[in-house]
């Protein structure tokens, strides 16, 4: 069945919905195509398609009455259409009945068995490009493997997506520049975890939050200082007399304005200034500011004063100064050293004396780490010795320890391409089946990226290493899921299905918006035309009008995002974790929320700043993410709502049937405004002139009244009753025939009669995070059991993440054409 | 064979691969011919400093009634209401109309101009529609001439953007966001993502650590890469025997990289690292347009220490809907540019054009103030195009391309003029500017027709 190998057809994310069949056809195998198309399939065309795609019609260059060979009609790309527009209800076109459920079955299981030639007992699983760590895995898995938490998003670029994430094999590719930043980071990290001596003076940390006096704030946590205030704290320490070096670590973290401040920093210890220094704006940059000093007595004090260099009078230019941390190391006298912190963790024992010995613990030491860099044994006894070549190379150079030459050789491990990308291989003893187990190693990879983002740990290596992950697969995913590395899931996998990622950097006017929707944007005009016509005191009164208008709204702060992002991520987590039915990401009566956020939204009786589950007042429009602040914000434009962004947006990730793109030449509705003649429309009555244009309707019928639903909620995500001093009209109904008065309402069309809708479109997502490839047309009956094994067992996120990790495309990988790893 | 002479045979290999890798393969060398177009009038044999090329691209066209100068060609000209902001550079500068970019019309692949325009800019051919199996572009023309020249300098190329976040999702209309995000591509599948921290940008040029340290810092770390270099390319040969496909694809990039990074560690070796006498910039600014000033600021630092002749800089994304609060535009620049002819939606497109080049004219006239070798000034020996792959961006066009090519190139250019030249892909145009770096002459450049002429 496998043997004409075809060529993989990417098929884009929609999948929809339909009948599921549970066994192949054996009879219709039998037969070549073009019979049992003729003698099948056709008179069911017959009846429902030949109108458009038949008789003499072509509409959209499908006739189907002119497929006349098996190669015209094995054509995936053209049934897998077939199979999407019939399930989702779009075909046959304009509101005719759907195909009758025997006939639709019969088609499916003809598209899938006979023309996608899926052998549903053994389902191709596909071809997974090898995959570079993304920087959100590369922080993670440093953090895991050494300890040290690189922050990678300032550092490295951002990683090119495909299929909507991030972690897509082919779509991650490597530059010059980017392997500069990989081997600089290496040495970065090693050279902050690995210690280069045994002993080393000791080190006592002061918090900045210790330093107490005139004008000491906090922020997140930290000692904050403001560049416009004068400031004067203090800190004491004890250490015994000796010589002592004294490390200062501050930090300048500016909100930028026009004209940034300066301030001077006096940095004092026991009275006697030892640092005097200037700074401007900066970006979270970190100084550290050093000096030595010969105690003899054990009492010492620290201070720091801030002085404000203006300019004067501007409060608004705020620029925060932290106090990070006061490190005093010593005493310096190599007497006195202690045994340096962390050193059992990398070097269990002491450095031998002889180079033989040296060179054998390095092999041992590199080996073990590069092993476990590389999530996978080093089956190549040649390539611990090189590594340790490499470090004997380095600590046999004057002035270099031992310790040095092995965090050289760590270093390389990390820039190692079998590190930097996921290697796998496939279980051993393959033979000649097309397709084969991947190894457990593989495996462990897979489960601990998919679910942690990270390497895997300790003990998915040791199941891995005795070949019993496969056999405990589901107490493994328990275990994974219970521990707090799974928070990724929820933080990557909605940050992009949901796009919660993107609303803390969106472009957002929400004074535009209040007064857009108090309907006063004649007012902002007149604005413009007073200023431009210098007539200051016009410009004046219409400017205070406006901020009166505006001052009751509340602003889109920083924070605020942050909260929307962090509400639809903790909804997301607990939905994973009570395996709660996934229909509650879209209808329900709770969501989460701390004080700021709840305020914002207009939800009363929440205290405290911790997120929190909040059963929702009866008739809140609030539960599920579709009505969370992220997703509300960024299928918005910055000055207004989009109900065509919103409706694309149900459209595409929530019922996987996206409307085609638009064509060329199509403007944009603030255009169709210039139909109403300097009155100023309701968005509804605008998209209205909008679908007129028949080239427009026939996807905007689709997305309008899906976005129009949520047009209660402004572009910034809060609830209003008008827009423009018009009432907001959410009436609407869907192509497929249901209608609705309000967004609650499509909500719960959304969970009951597309239900399968969801469930498919939910499954190929997952599976496209999972997997790291777009879905194939030969993945749709995976899916289908997926969805089947959903419906059976009431939704619970449980059957979707399990129905993922056993899947084919996650389990196995083609052996033909397939590398295979041996280190 | 002795071990020497194997040594160069293989150093010969080496050079050859990488310029297959880098899409090279079929370049034949043409004898080189004075092309008889006013815009490169010259010679370029015998000069003293070395010229350089940078590609500035801007997004979703520009507003074409009040780009294009009126009246006729020639270097009588006024300067439209949106080139304005370059009166002190006029005579530094071509305006030149009928270039195309033939390659990102719609075809049978759809929607998708914003991506088109994007990723053909440079690369002159039609991209793939993938949303990431199989992104496939071309190799830039930048790319193309870094391979020919970039030895004679310490980086090949450099490229940057004013894009600091990327959107989460999908791009435009089944397009990959690669095609968008990046506008120098090292081979079909290579997209060079580009640097957006102006300090990160300068620490790569110069060193970090203050400024009497930067230098010192810079050989560390490259003696300290050095042997690790080595090590993982040894690494990732023993993997590539084993690879196939698009896993090789992956493990050739990884080692075309390592090649690379080591090729400027040995000419670091005999070339002098520039200290500028600046601190680098402190990250990235909240406000766009200092932003874009800095990364500015680095192109003119990496053509004026000749750290290397050849770079793109991404004003921002095609497609960008970047609203300007500060000239007081709160709604998007993509979604504005569907203007529908509604005149006041075309004033604000036009102050977002403009804006963009007053950032850019301020560009110039520090490249006009800096003085070269041979006391010529830094602009004089630059090619500096400016422009977009997207004409009108209301209508999604692709021909009469928006476009100010800046600098006399060394003198293969005549500047100060307004150019109509006949319709043409832009292609021809980066083939008579490639002709200007002095590298080997190319055949053709992705949809190129001919040399460029007026």
């Amino acid at each position: 069945m496998f043997s004409n190998f075809r060529a993989s057809h990417a098929i884009g994310l929609a999948i929809a919905l339909g009948v599921t069949a549970t066994a192949a056809p054996t009879a219709i195998a039998e037969n070549s195509a073009v019979s049992v198309y003729q003698s099948a399939i056709v008179p069911i065309l017959e009846d429902h398609c030949f109108e458009c795609h038949g008789d003499g019609y072509d509409k959209g260059k499908v006739a189907f009455d002119r497929l006349e060979t098996d190669a015209q009609i094995l054509k995936p790309d053209l049934w897998l259409k077939v199979l999407l527009n019939t399930r989702a209800g779009l075909m046959p076109a304009e509101r005719k009945p759907r195909l009758p459920p025997a006939d639709q079955q019969k088609l499916e299981r003809w598209i899938k068995y006979q023309v996608f030639g899926i052998d549903p007992e053994n389902p191709d699983p596909g071809r997974v490009t090898v995959r570079r760590l993304n920087r959100v895995e590369y922080r993670n898995t440093v953090k895991d493997l050494i300890g040290v938490d690189y922050n990678t998003d300032h550092e490295f670029p951002p990683d090119d997506s495909g299929f909507g994430f991030d972690n897509i094999g082919d779509a991650l590719t490597m530059s010059p520049m980017l392997m500069e930043k990989y081997v600089a980071a290496a040495q970065s990290i090693v050279s902050e975890a690995v210690p280069s001596e045994a002993r080393k003076p000791a080190a006592q940390i002061v918090q900045g939050v210790a330093f107490n006096g005139d004008n000491a704030k906090v922020k997140w946590g930290k000692r904050q200082l403001v560049f416009n205030e004068p400031a004067n704290v203090s800190a004491r320490v004890n250490a015994v007399p000796g010589s002592y070096k004294v490390k200062l670590e501050i930090e300048v973290n500016g909100s930028y304005v026009p004209d940034p401040g300066r301030a001077r920093v006096i940095f004092k210890v026991d009275g006697k200034e030892v640092h005097r220094e200037e700074y401007g704006y900066f970006d979270e940059k970190v100084f550290t500011l050093e000096s030595t000093h010969k105690w003899a007595s054990n009492d010492h004090t620290f201070n720091i004063q801030l002085q404000p260099l203006g300019p004067a009078g501007k409060p608004e230019t705020i620029i925060d100064l932290f106090v990070n941390k006061v490190t005093v190391e010593g005493p310096l006298e190599k007497s006195q050293w202690v045994a340096a912190p962390q050193y059992d963790k990398f070097f269990p024992r002491p450095v031998p004396a002889s180079a033989k010995a040296r060179r054998a613990y390095a092999t041992e030491l590199l080996t073990a780490f590069a092993q476990k860099a590389y999530r996978r044994p080093l089956n190549d006894a040649d390539a611990g010795a090189r590594l340790a070549a490499l470090a004997e190379a380095t600590y046999t150079q004057p002035g270099k320890t031992f310790e040095q030459g092995v965090a050289h050789a760590m270093a390389a491990v990390l820039a190692s391409p079998r590190f930097l990308f996921r290697l796998e291989a496939p279980a051993p003893h393959p033979g000649n089946a097309p397709f084969s187990d991947i190894d457990e190693y593989s495996l462990a990879t897979r489960l601990s990226y998919f679910l942690w983002s990270t390497t895997p740990d300790d003990e998915l290596m040791r199941l891995a290493s005795r070949g019993q992950l496969r056999a405990n697969l589901a107490a493994q995913v328990k275990r994974m899921l219970a521990d707090p590395r799974a928070g990724q899931l929820a933080r990557n996998f909605t940050g992009q299905w949901l796009q919660a990622r993107d609303v803390e950097g969106i472009a957002s006017n929400p004074r535009e918006i209040a007064i857009r929707d108090a309907g006063e944007e004649a007012k902002l005009k007149q604005l413009f035309a007073a200023f431009r016509a210098q007539d200051e005191k016009t410009a004046h009164q219409l400017a205070q009008e406006i901020d009166d208008l505006v001052k009751s709204k509340p602003d889109l702060e920083k924070e605020t995002r942050a909260d929307m992002r962090r509400e639809t991520e903790a909804y997301f987590d607990y939905v994973v974790h009570e395996d709660r039915p996934i229909t509650e990401l879209i209808d329900s009566n709770y969501t989460f929320l701390n004080e700021e956020l709840a305020k914002y939204y207009g939800v009363p009786d929440v205290v405290g700043k911790e997120m929190r589950k909040v059963t929702l007042p009866a008739g809140s429009p609030r539960g599920g993410v579709l009505t969370q602040g992220s997703a509300l914000l960024v299928t918005s434009n910055p000055d207004r709502t989009s109900p065509v962004k919103r409706g694309l947006f149900v459209l595409a990730n929530f019922l996987g049937t996206p409307p085609p793109p638009p064509p060329a030449n199509v403007p944009a509705l603030e255009a169709s405004e210039s139909e109403f003649h300097g009155q100023a429309p309701a968005l509804r009555d605008v998209l209205r002139v909008h679908r007129e244009n028949p080239l427009c309707s026939s996807c905007h019928n689709r997305m309008d009244p899906i976005g129009l639903a949520f047009e209660n909620f402004n572009g910034i995500g809060q609830w209003r009753d008008s827009e423009r001093k018009q009432p907001i009209d959410a009436q609407g109904s869907l192509i497929t025939g249901e209608t609705f008065n309000s967004v609650s309402e499509l909500k719960r069309i959304l969970v009951t009669t597309h239900r399968e809708d969801f469930y498919r479109t939910l499954t190929a997502k997952l599976m496209t995070y999972a997997i790291g490839r777009g879905p194939e047309y030969y993945d749709v009956e995976t899916i289908d059991r997926i969805v089947r094994r959903l419906d059976d067992h009431d939704g619970h996120f449980s059957e979707l993440l399990m129905g993922v990790v056993e899947s084919a495309p996650f389990q196995k990988m083609r052996t033909q054409a397939s590398m295979t790893v041996s280190n | 064979m002795s071990k020497l002479l194997t040594r160069e045979v293989e150093r010969q290999l080496q050079l050859s691969r990488r310029q297959v890798l880098r899409g090279l393969g079929a370049a034949i060398a043409l004898p080189t011919l004075i092309s008889a177009s006013p815009a490169f009038a010259r010679s370029v044999a015998g000069k003293a400093a070395p010229t350089r090329m940078a590609f500035v691209y801007v997004p979703n066209g520009a507003i074409p009634a009040a780009w294009w100068p009126a009246g006729n060609a020639g270097a009588d000209y006024a300067l439209s209401p949106t080139l304005a902001p370059l009166a002190n550079v006029q005579k530094n500068i071509q305006v030149i109309s009928g270039l195309g970019d033939v390659s990102a019309e719609p075809g049978a692949d759809g929607a998708g101009d914003h991506a088109r325009a994007g990723g053909t800019f440079l690369t002159g051919v039609r991209i793939k529609k993938t949303a990431g199996s199989d992104i496939h572009a071309g190799v830039s023309i930048d790319q193309v001439v870094a391979s020919q020249i970039g030895h004679l300098t310490r980086f090949a190329s450099l490229e940057l953007t004013c894009d600091v976040v990327r959107k989460s999702g999908e791009c435009d209309s089944g397009y990959a966001c690669a095609y968008e995000y990046n506008l120098a591509w090292q081979s079909a599948n290579q997209p060079l993502a580009p640097e957006h921290n102006p300090q990160f940008a300068f620490e790569r040029l110069f060193g970090d650590g203050p400024r009497n340290e930067r230098v010192a810092n810079l050989k560390r770390r490259e003696n300290d890469q050095h042997s690790i270099l080595d090590y993982v390319m040894e690494d990732a040969k023993s993997l590539n025997a084993r690879l196939d496909g698009r896993d090789r694809q992956k493990m050739d990039q990884y080692l075309t990289s390592v090649r690379e990074i080591e090729q400027r560690i040995a000419i670091s070796k005999t070339m002098k690292v520039a200290n500028p006498d600046l601190d680098a910039p402190a990250g990235v600014p909240a406000s766009y347009e200092e932003h874009v000033a800095l990364m500015f600021d680095m192109l003119h630092l990496a053509f004026q220490t000749d750290s290397t002749r050849v770079a793109t800089l991404l004003l921002a994304r095609e497609g960008s809907n970047r609203p300007f609060n500060d000239i007081g535009i709160s709604s998007g620049h993509h979604d504005l540019s569907h203007h529908k002819n509604t005149p006041e939606i075309i004033a604000k497109v036009q102050l977002i054009d403009k804006w963009y080049v007053q950032r850019f004219a301020a560009f110039l006239e520090k490249m006009e103030k800096t003085p070269d070798v041979d006391g010529q000034s830094l602009l004089h020996h630059s090619m500096i195009l400016y422009g977009s792959g997207n004409a009108d961006g209301n209508r999604h066009t692709h021909v009469n391309l928006p476009v100010v090519l800046a600098g006399a190139g060394g003198g293969a250019l005549q500047p100060g003029q307004y150019i109509k030249a006949k319709e043409q892909p832009i292609t021809n145009l980066y083939l008579s500017m490639a002709d200007a770096m002095g590298g080997e002459r190319l055949a053709s450049h992705g949809d190129s027709t001919a040399r460029f002429q007026s």
